[in-house]
């Protein structure tokens, strides 16, 4: 089948290229949608900006550096508490904000000297704190405030800190994707290799793309200490802005978010020649198989098997319960891009349901050969999709529940659909064994949740019934 | 031949991620890495494992190896030549299908 038009794109018939309807025995190389390309005027996009890409996905993990957001307040709150990224030491990039709050005069007459006593005021505020990432924002970059400068000159005053700084106003790129790449290929070419880290296994690696949603990172750390590999930077998840620092050490690069972190992957390879291995660590299928070649990576297959043999012993029976119940149910994924791919293999072989339409907010065109390659014939592939595109494709294919963020789920329960947070997760973590019986338990949840037909029940008539059907007007 | 290669093609597809990677040289590399020890794993050979990218291909193509043997009795019939036949065609498949046929418009960026 040809690239959908649908209805409500009859005025911006551009987006046709966008929208993917796969047919029988048909592949990427016939139909590929456009994607990583700028929005298309009149339509209203679900992307975020470049700035959130760097600092709310990848920097903002981090849990020992301080986030300076060089430009006005909203961009640190929006940017702030949004993810549900924990750590192991208390939370603490989840408890504070920080921003120069930029004001008129300071856009007038520059910000600079406000950005540096801002950075003072924070490593004060906080003594025990050493490291920070400065972001420009939209109007800072516009301005031109040179922020390296600054940061030299703080870094000179204080030799005891060092502050990293993340050029990438809003503004750049087309999405939240360019912001990913932005810190990605700094990191690599001012940071990496500046500090040697401590050794402590013969088997090393680094563990990209994955941001501890909701303890992701914590739950693998415990398989990794299991198989005695050290983890030397976890990139970004529940770690630390030194041991990040230490990349070029480790034996092997594990990626999962290939997406937000292929970028330094690529460049670990190719500038220090450390192999990239690519797994996807949701659902138990791929959990184990990427375990299977880590450990034949590292020769200690053995030790591997008896970790797999131990987590499906404790973890595939309830995963069989949900199963069962789950069986034949249609899902949507409306995601950043990744986990469309990552996920409509697993939740088909390991929860037998059926994903029924998949849409990106950021992935490249990579990321739909991966998709179109592993999911359904009869299954929509949407890039950049917005709202009425939504609402069209939600009554051709009529899912069970919507796995996206917040913002399209509220949308999405105003239709009497059950949604899951498929950014920040309901109750996480997902990765792994324990992770994946979280997600079928949501999802279940979620599908036989007895709440949402009530929510569609009016309580004015004198005879109230259930009210299923979707009611667009209603949204 | 064609069934066979359409087998290991359909898994490959659904399966590897290693062929989609973010270059066309790196999807040819490991392409012919993956292959090559897959090969030697098919046919009882003792692959090599001097260097970090001769560990990594091993890895992806041990799940596959393994993978592929479970789904296709065919495989375990399969003479050294017809297993080098069926891989080579394989490769054709893959490098058609990832490479040169690929309209993925970033494939061909000099950086990363």
């Amino acid at each position: 089948m040809p690239m959908v038009l649908l209805k409500c794109d009859s005025d911006i018939p551009e987006r046709q290229k966008h929208i993917y309807l796969k047919g029988p025995n048909e592949d990427s190389t016939e139909f590929l949608p456009v994607a990583n390309a700028p929005t298309i005027p009149g339509t209203l996009s679900e992307r975020g900006c470049a700035f959130c890409g760097a600092k709310l996905v990848i920097g903002g993990v981090l849990k020992d550096t301080i986030q300076m957001i060089h430009g006005p307040l909203g961009c640190a709150y929006d940017t702030w508490h949004t993810k549900r990224y924990p750590t192991d030491n208390g939370h603490f990039n989840m408890k504070y904000v920080w921003s120069t709050d930029m004001k008129e005069s300071h856009v007038v007459f520059g910000g600079e000297k406000r950005l540096e006593q801002s950075m003072h005021e924070a490593f004060d505020e906080m003594p025990e704190i050493k490291r920070m990432i400065v972001y420009t924002t939209c109007p800072t970059a516009l301005i031109g405030d040179d922020v390296k400068a600054v940061a030299r000159k703080v870094m000179k005053d204080r030799p005891d800190v060092d502050v990293f700084t993340v050029e990438c106003p809003g503004f750049a790129g087309v999405s939240q994707s360019k912001g990913h790449h932005v810190l990605n290929i700094g990191w690599i070419n001012e940071k990496v290799a500046t500090l040697e880290p401590e050794i402590t296994s013969e088997y090393t690696m680094n563990f990209i793309g994955d941001f501890n949603i909701q303890g992701d990172t914590q739950l693998l750390q415990t398989y990794w200490d299991r198989l005695g590999i050290q983890v030397i930077a976890h990139f970004t998840g529940n770690g630390t802005y030194d041991a990040l620092r230490g990349m070029h050490r480790a034996q092997l690069n594990v990626v999962n978010c290939a997406r937000s972190s292929g970028y330094i992957a690529n460049e670990l390879k190719k500038q220090y020649g450390i192999p990239r291995l690519d797994i996807d660590s949701w659902g138990f299928n791929y959990m184990a198989e990427g375990i299977r070649k880590i450990c034949a990576f590292f020769g200690i297959e053995e030790k591997g098997e008896a970790l797999i043999a131990d987590e499906y012993t404790k973890w595939k029976p309830k995963l069989d319960w949900y199963k069962e119940r789950l069986q034949g149910k249609k899902m949507a994924i409306w995601t950043g891009g990744p986990r469309l791919w990552h996920w409509t293999k697993s939740v088909e072989d390991d929860l037998g349901i059926q994903v029924v339409a998949m849409s990106s907010k950021f992935g490249h065109e990579e990321d739909f050969e991966k998709v179109i390659a592993r999911g359904q014939e009869g299954t929509y592939y949407i890039d950049d999709g917005n709202e009425l595109e939504f609402f069209e494709i939600l009554d051709l294919v009529k899912p069970d529940v919507v796995f996206t963020g917040p913002r399209v789920g509220e949308l999405i329960k105003k239709l009497h659909i059950p949604y899951v947070n498929g950014h920040g997760y309901h109750n996480g973590p997902y990765m792994g064994f324990e992770g994946f019986v979280n997600l079928a338990r949501d999802t279940y949840n979620a599908v036989y949740n007895p709440l949402r037909h009530l929510a569609g029940v009016d309580i004015r008539d004198a005879n109230p019934v259930a009210l299923p059907v979707k009611i667009r007007e209603a949204a | 031949m064609e069934d066979k290669i359409d087998d290991l093609f359909d898994y490959v597809q659904v399966r590897c991620l290693w062929q989609f990677f973010s270059r066309t040289w790196d999807r040819q590399e490991n392409i012919d890495g993956v292959l090559g020890k897959a090969y030697e794993l098919f046919t009882g050979k003792e692959p090599s494992l001097k260097t970090p990218a001769d560990k990594l291909y091993y890895a992806d193509a041990k799940s596959m190896v393994s993978d592929c043997l479970a789904s296709f009795p065919w495989i375990k019939q399969a003479s050294e030549a017809e297993i080098r036949q069926v891989l080579d065609g394989l490769k054709v498949r893959l490098v058609e299908n990832v490479i040169t046929k690929s309209t993925n418009r970033e494939l061909t960026h000099h950086l990363y």
